[in-house]
């Protein structure tokens, strides 16, 4: 059975790449929105990975390349299930009249190129308004499309940095630390996503269209902002405390049974402060019992290195359980196998179990939310390179398999990449 | 239609962190958001310091103020019957509810979904939680420290011979709001076209596994787990985060067709050495070519080393202090920060808006003072008199 879904009859001509463009095309795509993923032959999206990688590297699978590497990438295939692909090169007159049939019937265009390229390409918004009046056209450049930085670049990891993320981030009196992600692409991605939506609320109330010009940059200081006015009433910078806490004690990450092996614990109260004594039994903490908030934050490394010597007796689920039932907050440090195993997520079914024509049968990140109406599921893995042409540009856009033969022939569509400039 | 979410009346129990950012973006984009908070107390988040003005109010804390731009705050004690009475009068009125209570507290107030939709069927309900409304893990509690922990983000941050890290902003918090904006607003905009309401959950540990891109993947795709590599970017060399004369930069070696400009803006010709050329020698040679960049880094300032990479079409960036967030060119130039006045913060400049419109349509006011709009809203959407009102405020159930 098919249900209604919020974006149904809605398309989006998504020419975005990397993350932050198609995290957001993903949520709208989660929506239910029809996305078609278009890219060029030269310049396919670089989370596909190089045309000729080395054997060997782990985002393949089985860490094999295979004959179409730009098919078996994870990084790529998992962002735009349920999207469809198709090729096309804007750069020459073919490409630009099926761009613009496929513009003409499109609810919304995305894009995350370096500013203005679309624009060089012969498209600015007003160009593109002319073809669909009623498009929203979200670019989605690293600083936005005015100012003095609009032709600079950034990814995920500089938006870090920039925003002020980075400089929060660190050892105690150490220098600062890059996430294990990039955490500005996917806040930029949900950013665009919820103005997009307003933006079609708009649209159906007044007709109107519209032009979005979102900055990479500011989406991540704007996810921050608190920080921005701690300054102003503060006058202080934040300073690099690990995992420590300025309004807990104790908060850290301590060592578990195994190697690598971590589990977090925050005593958000005097009350969870008397349980987690108890529960240790250390003579050398029960001078502590007394001790509120200030006072423990005076004796933190102590009471850290305490609780590390404990800790590392136990395996971190089993002491997490432990403090859990005491009421002390707490959580294993899981890294992907024990995510993949973990009973919680898959009562949950947080995953998504999905097959891949090139790739094969793997585990994938599934949609961020539950809904009791109109939840989405995971239709289709991945596109690979080119491999809705007949669905899109036959089906939708009703073009012969003569014209079809002849966007192959001219190389405006294909299927394999040709000459790459993807690092 | 003056803004995008006119007509949209969002009914916010939520405090802290992750429903308040999904709830001021309803709130900015132009929905009217009404913020429930306990009489006397409010939401927690208006004593986290540090306070305007040093005053430390309920209503000057640096990121409360932030957090709830846009909305207006009326006080009802859900655990009395009459709160709980007050809250039912305004549900005929609401779009959408949203609240963050541990998994089950809306049921124990008796304003669950179930009760909520069986007076206003198109209604949306939003819950965000740690781990979900079901699951074995869905009591657990939890702090942000927790939830990045157990939705897979700590284990890759940090270096590879020292302990896991949290970010020093509550990323997971703050981005499941922003998930849950989207979602909520999906679903509040097919109730206005269909009358079908429904109810959401979604989990802010989960918000982290959804995001782990790579880290996710190759463990999927090979069996081998990620794993922290500090600073280096995952398999990269010449690519992360590096001291310079007054702070730290960001470098990344972009294409290999751009390697050679590393050259000539580091003034080393060393480092147009061929076997830097391609991505795996750098990785191979990644400490010498450390080396090699170091000394001019260390010579030059962050804002310096930016531009110089930016002007040779390398993605550069540098870590910048807030302070320098706060005067950034770019960030001026675009109009980003709104000045707010406040009658006891006083005025403050607030991020924006991260996106322009040809229709700037965003809404700014200030955050709401405790109780302010209790009156207001009540004699507006509910059938109470001012008399009704009056008498609730003296039995202390409103404020």
């Amino acid at each position: 059975m098919t249900i209604n879904m919020p974006l149904k009859n809605l398309r989006v001509l998504d020419l975005s790449r990397i993350w932050a463009g198609p995290y957001a095309t993903k949520l709208l795509s989660d929506l239910g929105a029809e996305v078609i993923k278009l890219e060029s032959l030269r310049v396919y999206d670089s989370h596909r990975g190089p045309v000729n990688p080395n054997p060997g590297i782990v985002s393949y699978p089985d860490a094999d390349p295979g004959e179409n590497p730009w098919n078996r990438n994870g990084w790529f295939n998992c962002l735009h299930m349920n999207k469809y692909g198709i090729t096309l090169e804007l750069t020459t007159p073919q490409g630009k009249e099926t761009f613009e049939k496929l513009l003409s019937i499109s609810d919304v265009i995305v894009e995350n190129f370096r500013q203005g390229s679309l624009e060089r390409l012969g498209y600015p918004y007003e160009i593109i308004r002319s073809i669909r009046p009623d498009i929203i056209y979200a670019s989605m450049p690293a600083f936005g499309n005015t100012g003095p930085w609009k032709k600079y670049l950034a990814y995920g990891i500089g938006q870090e940095q920039l925003s002020g993320m980075a400089h929060m981030t660190g050892y105690d009196n150490e220098g600062p630390i890059k996430s294990g992600i990039n955490h500005g692409d996917p806040i930029t991605g949900s950013h665009a996503a919820g103005v997009i939506l307003a933006a079609l609320r708009y649209r159906k109330h007044t007709g109107e269209g519209m032009y979005l010009d979102v900055s990479q940059q500011e989406s991540a200081v704007s996810l921050i902002g608190g920080e921005l006015l701690k300054y102003q009433v503060g006058n202080e910078e934040p300073i690099r405390i690990g995992n420590k806490s300025n309004i807990y004690c104790p908060h850290n990450v301590y060592p578990s049974k195994g190697d690598d092996e971590w589990i977090t614990i925050a005593v958000t109260d005097n009350n969870q402060w008397k349980m987690l004594l108890t529960k240790i039994n250390s003579k050398e903490l029960v001078k502590y019992s007394s001790y509120d908030f200030t006072s423990r934050k005076v004796n933190e490394s102590e009471i850290d290195k305490i609780i590390s010597d404990w800790s590392i007796n136990y395996d971190k689920y089993e002491l997490t359980h432990i403090l859990q039932s005491l009421g002390i907050p707490s959580a294993p440090v899981m890294g992907a196998p024990d995510l993949f195993t973990d009973p919680h997520y898959i009562h949950r079914e947080t995953f998504e179990t999905v097959k891949h024509a090139e790739a094969g049968e793997h585990i994938y990140p599934g949609i961020p939310w539950k809904m009791s109406q109109t939840q989405n599921e995971i239709k289709s893995a991945s596109p690979l390179l080119g491999e809705h042409h007949e669905q899109i540009y036959g089906d939708l856009l009703g073009l012969s398999k003569k014209q079809l033969a002849e966007l192959l022939d001219s190389g405006t569509i294909g299927y394999k990449p040709t000459g790459s400039r993807i690092f | 239609m003056k803004n995008f979410l006119d007509g949209i009346r969002v009914l916010d129990f939520t405090q802290y962190i992750s429903g308040p950012y999904c709830t001021k973006l309803f709130a900015t984009l132009g929905a009217e958001v009404l913020k429930i908070e306990k009489p006397k107390t409010g939401d927690p988040l208006r004593y986290q310091p540090p306070f305007a003005n040093n005053t430390n109010s309920s209503e000057t804390g640096a990121w409360f103020l932030y957090l709830n731009t846009s909305k207006k705050s009326i006080c009802i004690d859900l655990k009395t019957p009459e709160g709980r009475d007050t809250i039912l009068k305004l549900i005929p009125n609401i779009d959408l509810v949203v609240e963050n209570f541990s998994p089950g507290t809306m049921k124990n107030l008796g304003l669950d979904y179930s009760t909520l939709s069986s007076i206003n069927p198109a209604i949306v309900m939003t819950s965000i939680s740690n781990y979900g409304q079901n699951g074995p893990y869905s009591a657990w509690k939890a702090t942000e420290l927790n939830l990045y922990a157990s939705g897979g983000l700590m284990k890759i941050t940090g270096e590879p011979d020292n302990y896991p890290l949290k970010e020093g902003a509550p990323l997971a918090q703050l981005g499941c709001g922003q998930n849950a904006f989207v979602a909520s607003l999906g679903a509040t905009m097919f109730a206005e076209d269909t009358g079908v309401g429904q109810y959401i959950d979604i989990s802010i540990a989960e918000y982290g596994t959804n995001v782990m891109e790579n880290a996710f993947m190759q463990y999927s795709y090979s069996g081998v787990e990620y794993t922290r590599v500090g600073n280096r970017g995952y398999g990269r060399a010449a690519w992360g985060i590096y001291p310079c004369a007054d702070g730290f930069v960001g470098i990344i070696s972009g294409p290999d067709h751009r390697w050679p400009e590393f050259a000539s803006i580091m003034e080393r010709e060393e480092l147009s050495d061929p076997k830097y050329g391609t991505r795996s020698g750098r990785l191979e040679y990644a400490d010498e070519i450390d080396a090699l960049m170091l000394p001019w880094l260390i010579e030059n300032k962050k804002e310096d080393i930016f531009k110089a990479g930016q002007e040779h079409g390398l993605g550069f960036a540098y870590v910048s202090t807030i302070s320098d967030i706060l005067e950034m060119e770019q960030l001026v130039d675009r109009s980003y920060f709104i000045e707010i006045e406040h009658p006891i913060a006083g005025n403050l400049l607030y991020p924006g808006m991260p996106i322009k419109t040809d229709l700037e349509k965003w809404v700014y006011s200030r955050s709401p003072l405790m109780g302010e709009d209790t009156k207001n809203t009540l004699s507006k959407y509910t059938s109470m008199q001012e008399q009704d009102i009056e008498d609730g405020i003296n039995k202390g159930y409103l404020q």
